[in-house]
This record gives structure tokens, sequence and C-alpha cells, in this order.
């Protein structure tokens, strides 16, 4: 895809525009300024999400640079030094006009040219009058819009000029039609003329106008935004590896940690640089715009039964990365072959990660030997033994074996059959229902504790990820605000699931106006819940709005909830974290943080530090977190209508028209 | 001294910009939003922007995660 530099430094360079003087940030487009500066130029190729091509040459002005004059197209112009600029000299208008009356000769029926022309002062075309005059109102005028929105949108190349000169014309590759076109119909939307014409035939929605409307939005908003913004078309969810790190948020050896100073050997641009080698992007499904998949092609495998063969990865994504700082393989071959396996297998990266993090910390304490391993010295950063894991899990065989079954069944294990210490396996055994954690540290984001341990299906990120709301924004400060969120982005985040659509182009992705809008409201993305909203209608008939959202997802957050209390679970009992999650488990933990910790217990708990032993700070710490936890969770069940014992209400069921007399039978005995 | 988002503090410094209270915080992550006593701070003015003493700053991440 082509690529070019826009608003990407700040200095400011002093213009002058028709003598009007203006301070521009260098490299914006000189016709950006124009526009900006209440002045306009004429232009038919122009599309202010497209990347300009200046082929249409109408939106030519004459600029002086050092005392010489010349003309450009302001679309395609970049500001980087003091300039002079006429928009609408003597010189620019006879170019314009001779060119107009070119556009006039050619296309004389289309309203558009005929508009253009007009305002170039050209209302006869007859001097360029010839065989390729075309007097269909519709013609084509080879403005290469739908060529670039095919291009930049989708990133598919099925539209493209063919022949030169007079012979130049629109067509699909070999003049036929491609299959590999998958009816976005970006080509047709950006089209100026309506020579190319949208047929609606696919799953008959109620308003096909209304979702391609709203979708081309997230569409330009990928081809002009997401470059500036998290690169998921270059990196995909890799990009965050960095970030993490950078925020003290990335899991390193079991959770301990939130950083390492080895990070960038499975980090954002190691990947980008020396791993994802195909030179495109790629996609979950063929004409999603983000397109964040990526993938390692001509990947050497060094274990397991394709061990010598080269293979494409496909991946590796964030959680996968986090698993690998999880588990203190610092090592982007590791990762890369760990990824292949765990796809190969079936195996999800995140629950290997984690459990592997949680066997390597129980072996460095001593609770396990290579005696239980068979033989492997897993300590954290054992890259070669983890596969080995790996592939006996796969196998049926050995120690892997055991590390299939998850953490829980690993703790129970250990506590009965070796008289391992149940509170200490406990407080590092990173899982919640019998479901690891997902790869973001939660110690400093009580919301995200709450997030994690009170999801439905176990402390994955999929109801709420709010850690830089609370962490790092301060935005939901008090317990209702906090309460608040944990009610709205669960069931927001869920309403994806129930649709079946993706939720990265929510907010990995956003709006230029969104940081208009105030924190609180902006954390929503208020532009793109809209398109989604307009998705439904357009697809149902039916109108969206919040309150109906809410509803249509608090049914089913309600009975999975009540599903989960069928199954055991669904209690206040199953919402606990491991400490791990919540705060420093080990001294050596607290002592790396000592500084924040200290803090806390001076500025927010109110103790002097100074002169305690670490375990009696980490005892204060231990028991203020726990309790603030515990009053988070309040809230939240308050707010979602569910018991202090954190089931659900036969009241709320009834708000929701979901009091079914078997959903009641199942919770009316919890109704304390 | 600054406040940044209502809570954390920040020593002030002689013609600080909000670029250089981004670099003091570690705030690098993309998707950021800064105010200075309530004016909204356009990127390509990061290096310009004053900061003055006792501003309230918000700067406002935007929420993420897959």
């Amino acid at each position: 895809m082509a690529n070019i530099a826009t608003t990407t430094t700040t200095s400011k360079i002093e213009i002058t525009i028709n003598d009007k003087k203006v301070t521009v940030a260098r490299d914006t487009m000189l016709i950006k300024v124009i526009q900006e500066a209440k002045f306009s130029v004429p232009t038919l190729c122009r599309n202010k999400n497209l990347i300009p091509t200046g082929s249409c040459r109408l939106c030519v002005c004459e600029i002086e640079v050092g005392g010489t004059k010349k003309l450009v197209t302001s679309c395609n112009y970049p500001i980087r030094e003091e300039i002079k600029v006429e928009t609408d000299s003597e010189r620019v208008k006879a170019h314009r006009k001779v060119l107009a009356e070119m556009y006039l000769g050619r296309w004389p029926d289309v309203p558009l040219v005929k508009a253009i022309a007009k305002r170039c002062g050209v209302t006869d075309g007859g001097r360029f009058k010839s065989e390729l005059t075309d007097a269909n109102p519709k013609s084509c005028i080879l403005c290469g819009q739908c060529v670039r929105a095919c291009d930049e949108f989708i990133m598919e190349r099925i539209l493209d000029f063919a022949g030169r000169g007079i012979k130049r014309h629109l067509t699909m590759p070999f003049g036929q039609v491609d299959h590999h076109c998958v009816g976005c119909t970006s080509c047709a939307y950006v089209c100026p003329t309506h020579a190319l014409e949208i047929i609606d035939d696919l799953n008959h929605p109620d308003n096909p106008k209304m979702i391609r409307d709203y979708g081309m939005r997230i569409n330009a908003e990928m081809a002009t935004l997401d470059k500036h913004q998290c690169c998921m078309r270059e990196v995909g969810t890799a990009n965050i590896v960095d970030v993490m790190n950078a925020y003290d948020l990335l899991p390193v050896m079991n959770y301990q940690y939130g950083s390492h100073e080895d990070s960038k050997k499975i980090g954002t641009q190691l990947l980008k640089k020396n791993y994802f080698t195909q030179k495109m992007p790629d996609g979950c499904w063929k004409g999603c715009s983000m397109a964040c998949a990526k993938t390692v092609d001509q990947f050497e495998l060094r274990t397991g039964p394709y061990k010598g063969q080269k293979v494409t990865v496909d991946g590796p994504e964030y959680e996968t990365a986090g698993s690998s700082a999880n588990m203190g393989c610092f090592d982007a071959d590791f990762l890369v072959e760990f990824n292949f396996y765990c796809d190969t297998y079936g195996i999800d990266t995140i629950s290997m990660g984690t459990c592997m993090a949680f066997v390597m910390e129980c072996f460095e304490n001593g609770i396990i030997t290579t005696e239980h391993t068979g033989g492997k010295v897993l300590k954290f950063g054992a890259t070669n033994e983890v596969l080995e894991c790996l592939h006996e899990m796969a196998r049926g065989e050995g120690f892997g074996v055991d590390v299939g079954q998850g953490i829980r069944w690993l703790k129970n294990k250990w506590i009965k059959e070796l008289g391992a210490d149940p509170n200490f396996l406990q407080d590092i055994g990173m899982e919640v229902k019998g479901l690891e954690y997902s790869e973001y540290m939660p110690k400093e984001s009580l919301a995200q504790q709450a997030g994690y341990a009170m999801a439905v299906k176990g402390p994955q990120h999929d109801e709420a990820w709010l850690i830089f709301m609370d962490m790092v924004n301060n935005q939901i400060p008090t317990f209702e605000d906090k309460a608040q969120a944990l009610y709205y982005f669960p069931l927001w985040r869920t309403w994806f699931g129930l649709m079946g659509l993706c939720k990265l182009i929510w907010n990995d992705v956003v709006p230029a106006d969104n940081k208009t809008y105030p924190p609180q409201v902006a954390a929503k993305v208020p532009g793109h819940v809209e398109d989604f909203f307009k998705f439904y209608e357009g697809m149902t008939g039916i109108p969206l709005d919040e309150e109906k959202m809410l509803k249509q997802s608090g049914r089913v957050h309600n009975l999975q909830r009540i599903i989960s209390r069928l199954m055991g679970f669904g209690t206040r009992q199953h919402d606990m974290p491991p400490y791990r999650a919540v705060g420093p488990v080990t001294k050596k933990e607290y002592e790396s943080r000592v500084e924040r910790y200290d803090k806390q217990l001076k500025e927010i708990i109110g103790v002097d530090p100074e002169g305690k032993t670490t375990e009696e700070k980490m005892k204060l710490i231990r028991e203020y977190r726990m309790q603030m936890y515990n009053k988070v969770v309040d809230a939240a069940y308050e707010k979602r209508g569910w018991t202090k014992n954190g089931v659900p209400k036969i009241e709320r069921l009834k708000e929701l028209g979901i009091d079914l007399p078997e959903l009641v039978e199942i919770i009316k005995a919890d109704q304390i | 001294m600054v406040i940044i988002n209502n809570r954390d503090k920040l020593e002030w410094q002689e013609s600080m910009t909000v670029r250089d209270l981004l670099t003091k915080m570690g705030y690098t992550y993309s998707l950021i939003t800064v105010t200075v006593n309530g004016e909204l701070v356009p990127k390509e003015n990061y290096e310009d922007h004053a900061v003055p003493d006792g501003a309230d700053v918000t700067v406002f991440h935007l929420a993420h995660g897959g």
C-alpha cells in the first residue's frame, strides 16, 4: 500500500495565502490549509480520506519559494518551508481553464464536470470534442478514487487503470470479474459521478445504505488514522507489547512484575522488523479494513513433530507475547514456535502460558522438582522445557499431561500429594473459576481486578478492560464510578459477541473528534457506538440506543451468570481473585516496587512505613487492598442488580423480562 | 507543582511544555488526549504548549484491550 508522511513533526511554518498569513504544522498538505483559511480550489480527484494523487490538476496554485514562482497541485503538496501562495493568479486561472475545457470536451454531460467547468469560466468544451467524447451523464472520469479506495480502505487491488493515454480505462485484472472482490462497495461509495453502481444482494438487510454509510466511516478511519494511532494494520495487537511494558502492565514471571528489561526481545518493533514477513495486512475475514491478523512466513521449527520444516505461523498476537513474558521467555524464536505448536495442537496460548508461569514459580520455590517434571528444569525462561511440556501434553505423556489439567487441578494435586502450602499456591495460582488469567497485570487497578475476577466465564478481559481508565486516567475514582464501569463495559462488550461483531474496531482506532468529548464519555468512543447501533438498525430495521443495548446484553449476561450458578459457580466466593492479582505476595515483589507500595501506605492508608519490616508493610497493604476489593465487588453487584452473594435478584430478571420459572428455580434459594 | 488527572503530582519546571510533562510521566501511549487547565492541546502543539505552575492537567489514555 502506498504511504506518505503526513503531520508527524510538530515544527511550525508561517506561510501566506492570498496575502493572508497563517501558521501551519510542517508537512500539512497545502489544500487543507487553503480550506482552513477559507479559500477554495476546484478538484475532481480529491477525497479527504484517500491519499492525494494530484491527477486532475485542477487544484493547482502558484507558489513562490525563494523568489521563484511555480505551479503545484495543492492536494499533494506538503508544506515544508515558508511560501507565498496564490490560489487564483492569472497563470492559475489560465491553466485551470484549459483543463476544464478538456474535461468538458470529453464528458459534456457529467454534472460534476459541468459545475467545475462553470466555476473555471468554461461553458463550452467544443474545442476538445473528439471520438472520445462520452455523453453519458454517469461517465467514469478516470479520477482514480475507486482505485485508491480499493487499495487504501480494503487493501485489495481489484480495480485499476489499464491502457495509456487516450486508451486509459478502469478495469479488473484481464478485463474479467475478479473473484477476490468482496463486494465492500468502497469503489462505488467514493465514485463522484455514479459511474459505479451498487447492487445490494447480500443477506437482505433492511437498509443497506445505512450500513454502508456507517461502514465507510470506519474504512476511512482505518485508512487515515490507524497509522497514527495503534498501527493495527501494521503489527496487529502486538502493537501493545512495548506499551504494556512501559506502563508496568506486562505480566512478567507469573505476574510478579509488570515490566522487564528484555521485553524488547519479544517486543513490537522486533516482531515488525524481523518476523511479520508478509508485507501485507492479513484479515480474519476478507473485507475487514483493520486486518490486524499478522503472519510469520518460512519459520523453521526446531522442535516437535515438524522439526526442520519451514512453516507459516498465524501470529503472534499480544496475548501470546504476554504469555511468553509471563514465563520469563524473552526469545522471539521461542515465542513464534510456541505460538505455532499451541495453534497446531489446539491449545490456548494464554492458558498454557499462565499455567506454565505458575509451574515455573512452583519449581523455583522448590514445591516441585525435576522428580515431578520428568527431569525438566522448569525455571523461568526455560524455553526448551516449555516446548517439551507442550509436546508431551499433545502426545498425552509425562508431566505435560499434568500441566494440561490447568492451575486449579495442579494446586489441588500438589497440596494433597506434596504437602504444598495451600495459602501460597492459592496466592500465586493465577486462575479464577478454573480459568487462567489473560495477560495483563491488574495489581494497580482495582476496577480491573474486579473486571477479571467477576467475569462470568473466568478472568479474561473480554468483559472489562479498565486498567488505563482506572490506574492511569483516574477516571473512575469512587466505588460508584468503578461499579458503573463494571456494569456498562461488560454489557457493551458482551453485545459484540451477541451480534457476532468484532470489537477491535470499536476502540483500537478512534474517530478524530473523539478527543473533544469529556474523558468519561470519550472512553465509550461515542462515534463508534453510534456506528454499531446503525449497523444493527440497518440490518434489522429496529432502531437501537444505549438503554436497549444494555437490556439486550443484560439478558444474556444474567442468563450466563445463572448458568454459572447452575454449574456450581456464580457466587461471591467464585469471584475472589488470587492475591497475586491484587498485590505483592512475596517480599521480593514488594521490594521491587517499594516506592509505590510505601507511598500507598503513607498517603492513602495513613501509616508511616518508616521502621516497619517488609512483612509488616505487606500485611497492611494486603488487608487494605482486599478490603477495597470487597467494597468494589459490593458496589458492582448492587449496580448489576445482584445480591451481596453475587446472584441475580429475581426483580432484576423481571426487569429484563427473563424471569422464567426454570431460571427463578435455580436462584430462588440464593435471594438473601 | 502540576496536578495530573486530579491525582498525580509533578514538580513544575521553568518553561515546561506538554511534551516535557508526558516524557517525565512516561506517557508513551498513542491514543492520548491532553488538556491543560481545561483547554484541549492538539498533538502538533505538544512541543510548544506551555504548562504553567499549578496547572490542572488531564492526560486521558483511551481504554484498549482485546
